[in-house]
């Protein structure tokens, strides 16, 4: 799967109903099931991410799927091996299925047609993060029945958001509007497309929300120059308890993790939001289990 | 040398195709010029070759290419080069400072204007830095470069940041009759970025360089060149917004000319997505719009965009195998440009074969001050492309001469087949008809 932009909202439809059913084996006193039995998984990280590999990591194992993982630094691209190479040398081993994260935006792409097995993109770039979209789509599901015709705000830096960009994409495909909410200069160019509307007020982007996504915001940002300093950032964008009154009572507020408390999200708010962000991470599981299972059985990159 | 002189030759019945139009005739050449042109020429004596139902081009004259060589020659050196640019028609051919160490003194230009006769497949022109070691700090000898051969300085790779510097380089330039070439890319808005800044752009979180990068640097030079009373080229125009201000320049009498690549009329943004962002698509500066395609295609119509140049600039295949963003830019333009413009441009009915041919030769000749060169008529050089209009190829690796193949164009199928190149009458590449 390298990305939401492609992947039609039946297939979202289908992984979200086998999260379902795999959401129970976690609960089970043996936290395992065949289903991927004999299969060969490669956990390729070209950039550190110690969260979302073990997240792949154990919804493979409790598919009894074989995992290695294989972290290599993006010096070794530097030094003359490229990603191409990598996947094929690692393709001698008859893997089934390739979970990679990569630096670079669309990376990906270009690799399908140099190796038989399937791909899953677990981060290329600033372009997807599918898995993120799909768990965070699914706890919006389980929460409110739907995705359906929704009102979702995306708060922060989009522009460099992978997380960003698969919601977007994803909460599309079910007819929901999208609002993207952040300084101009963290705001992609050219979003006029159907059904994204860009505010730059957060007070009043967030009224009649009823999915608040927040962004992680990084450091770096500031020094070159996309926001003069994290305190102004922070007094324009992070949900403090007066901005969160705005929004309909029930509005969820999801974070990909880990959250800059004060930053991104007044630390008071943290007895309300951290239940729900904690529950993404439980759902991650399930959902990664379904994506795992669903491009194991059938050979393929979604 | 395996080309062999051709003292006399009388080229029958080619559709002789010109900047201002074309028309049946014989070429008579002797001594490596063309001597007459014309219906039922007779020359009892003369080596006959039959070209009814061919066209002939005047050969073709690249202000803009990378051969990369000193410092590269893994990637590209004068005889590859060469051999690459007879393949394309190409008779001469400027290649640009960005080597290492930089075309930067007369020793430099000299060794590189003898390598090239050595091969002795096109005339090779060196272009000089406009400052040492292309740093933008000091200005070269502007002098001494061309009485080494360098009728173009450039820094190609980098605008001159310092806006004080180009206008003495403007000033100077007057003294020493060298034309001054611009890269124009504003370089803390463009931060090395890898596509054009567009809806694809965002869709895909590549990072992107607005068309202003290019246009902004352009309307500083154009200023420049008006204040100055100096001469100005313009290298790889990719964006619509250079082409109005060049359209403006023009109208106001400024001394501005202009080249696009064929790249920047095929293709567009939308064609990177569609190549699963393929990193033979990345060059700089980047592919633009549909709409940026229109208005170069308009230009090159009108001769507002005077030439088109090839960019030629080889990449090895390991670093064209990293991922878009982290791959080099360039395109390997020197075998593919003139069968790509006839199948997108003219065959598309964009443009004329004579526009092709008038931004191909004859407009490129008359900026780089030749007056031997660019036209198919009495007392020219005899630089002929032979080409067969109604054949495709299929470029492949196998029949490809640059040492590289970084090429959106390979296995794609074009219309148009070089057939015989000559250099001041000598055969320089013919085609290898196989079966
Ligand atoms: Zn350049």
């Amino acid at each position: 799967m390298l990305g939401i932009k492609a992947l039609p909202r039946e297939e979202i439809e289908a992984i979200f109903s086998l999260a379902k059913s795999f959401q129970e084996i976690s609960t089970r006193e043996v936290k395992k099931v065949p289903a991927l039995r004999g299969k060969t998984l490669i956990n390729l990280f070209f950039e550190n991410s110690t969260r979302t590999r073990t997240s792949f990591e154990l919804a493979a194992k409790r598919l009894s799927a074989d995992v290695v993982n294989f972290s290599a630094s993006s010096s070794s691209l530097a030094k003359g091996e490229t990603i191409i190479d990598t996947v094929k040398n690692l393709e001698a081993y008859h893997p089934d299925i390739f979970v990679i994260r990569v630096g670079s935006s669309a990376a990906l792409y270009a690799l399908t047609q140099h190796t038989e097995a399937s791909i899953v993109n677990a981060g290329d770039g600033r372009n997807e993060h599918p898995t993120q979209a799909l768990l965070d789509m699914f706890t919006v599901s389980q929460q409110l029945g739907s995705c359906e015709k929704l009102k979702v705000l995306i708060v922060g830096d989009i522009l460099h958001s992978r997380v960003a960009r698969s919601n977007m994409f994803g909460f599309r495909k079910f007819a929901s509007q999208i609002i993207l909410c952040g300084p101009p200069s963290l705001v992609p160019f050219d979003c006029a497309e159907e059904g994204i509307r860009v505010e730059y007020d957060l007070d009043a982007a967030v009224e009649s929300a009823d999915v608040i996504i927040m962004l992680r915001v990084q450091q770096e940002r500031q020094t070159s120059a996309f926001f003069p300093s994290l305190r102004e950032y922070s007094k324009n964008y992070a949900l403090t308890p007066r901005r969160l009154a705005r929004a309909r009572k029930d509005a969820l507020v999801l974070h990909p993790g880990p959250v800059n408390w004060d930053v991104e999200i007044h630390s008071s708010l943290k007895w309300r939001v951290h239940p729900l962000i904690l529950k993404q991470a439980e759902n991650g599981l399930a959902v990664r289990m379904a994506v795992l299972f669903s491009v194991g059985t059938k050979k393929r990159t979604l | 040398m395996n080309a062999k002189h051709e003292d006399e030759m009388i080229i029958r019945n080619a559709t002789v195709v010109n900047a201002d139009g074309e028309r049946e005739a014989d070429v008579w050449i002797r001594n490596g010029k063309i001597e007459a042109v014309g219906r039922g020429l007779t020359r009892p004596a003369a080596r006959e070759v039959d070209a009814r139902g061919k066209h002939l081009f005047p050969g073709f004259v690249d202000l803009h290419a990378h051969l990369r060589t000193p410092g590269r020659e893994d990637e590209e050196d004068f005889a590859s080069g060469s051999r690459a640019a007879a393949k394309g028609g190409f008779t001469t051919l400027f290649c640009m400072p960005n080597t290492e160490p930089a075309i930067d003194l007369e020793g430099i230009a000299w060794w590189v204007r003898e390598e090239g006769r050595r091969v002795g497949l096109v005339d090779i022109y060196p272009v000089g830095s406009i400052t040492r070691e292309r740093k933008g700090k000091i200005l070269t000898e502007f002098c001494a470069l061309r009485h080494a051969g360098c009728r173009t300085l450039s820094d190609d790779g980098d605008s001159l940041a310092d806006s004080l510097l180009m206008r003495r380089a403007f000033e100077y330039a007057k003294l020493a009759d060298v034309l001054l070439v611009s890269h124009c890319e504003d370089a803390q808005l463009s931060q090395g970025n890898s596509m054009r800044e567009s809806r694809i752009s965002s869709r895909y979180g590549i990072s992107a360089v607005p068309d202003i990068a290019e246009s902004i640097i352009a309307a500083r030079d154009i200023a420049l060149a008006q204040y100055t009373g100096g001469r100005l080229h313009l290298a790889h125009v990719s964006s619509a917004k250079t082409v109005t201000l060049l359209r403006q320049a023009r109208a106001a009498g400024v001394r501005v000319t202009a080249e696009t690549c064929p790249h920047y009329l095929v293709f567009t943004v939308e064609d990177v997505e569609k190549s699963g962002f393929d990193s033979h698509y990345k060059v700089n500066p980047p592919l633009g719009t549909a709409d940026d395609r229109a208005a170069l295609r308009a230009a090159l119509r009108d001769g507002i965009l005077d030439c088109v140049a090839t960019d030629h600039a080889p990449h090895s295949r390991i670093e064209k195998e990293l991922p878009f963003e982290d791959a080099p830019f360039g395109i390997n333009g020197l075998e593919t440009a003139f069968s790509a413009l006839y199948t997108h441009l003219v065959l598309t009915g964009a443009c004329t074969l004579p526009q092709i041919i008038r931004s191909l030769s004859f407009a490129p000749a008359a900026v780089a001050g030749f007056t031997d060169r660019g036209a198919i008529a009495p007392g020219y050089t005899a630089d002929l492309v032979l080409a067969d209009l109604s054949r495709c190829w299929t470029v492949t690796e196998e029949e490809w001469c640059s040492k590289s193949v970084n090429t959106p164009f390979l296995s794609r199928k074009l219309s148009g087949v070089i057939e015989c190149t000559w250099y001041r009458g000598r055969i320089t590449y013919q085609e290898q008809r196989s079966g």
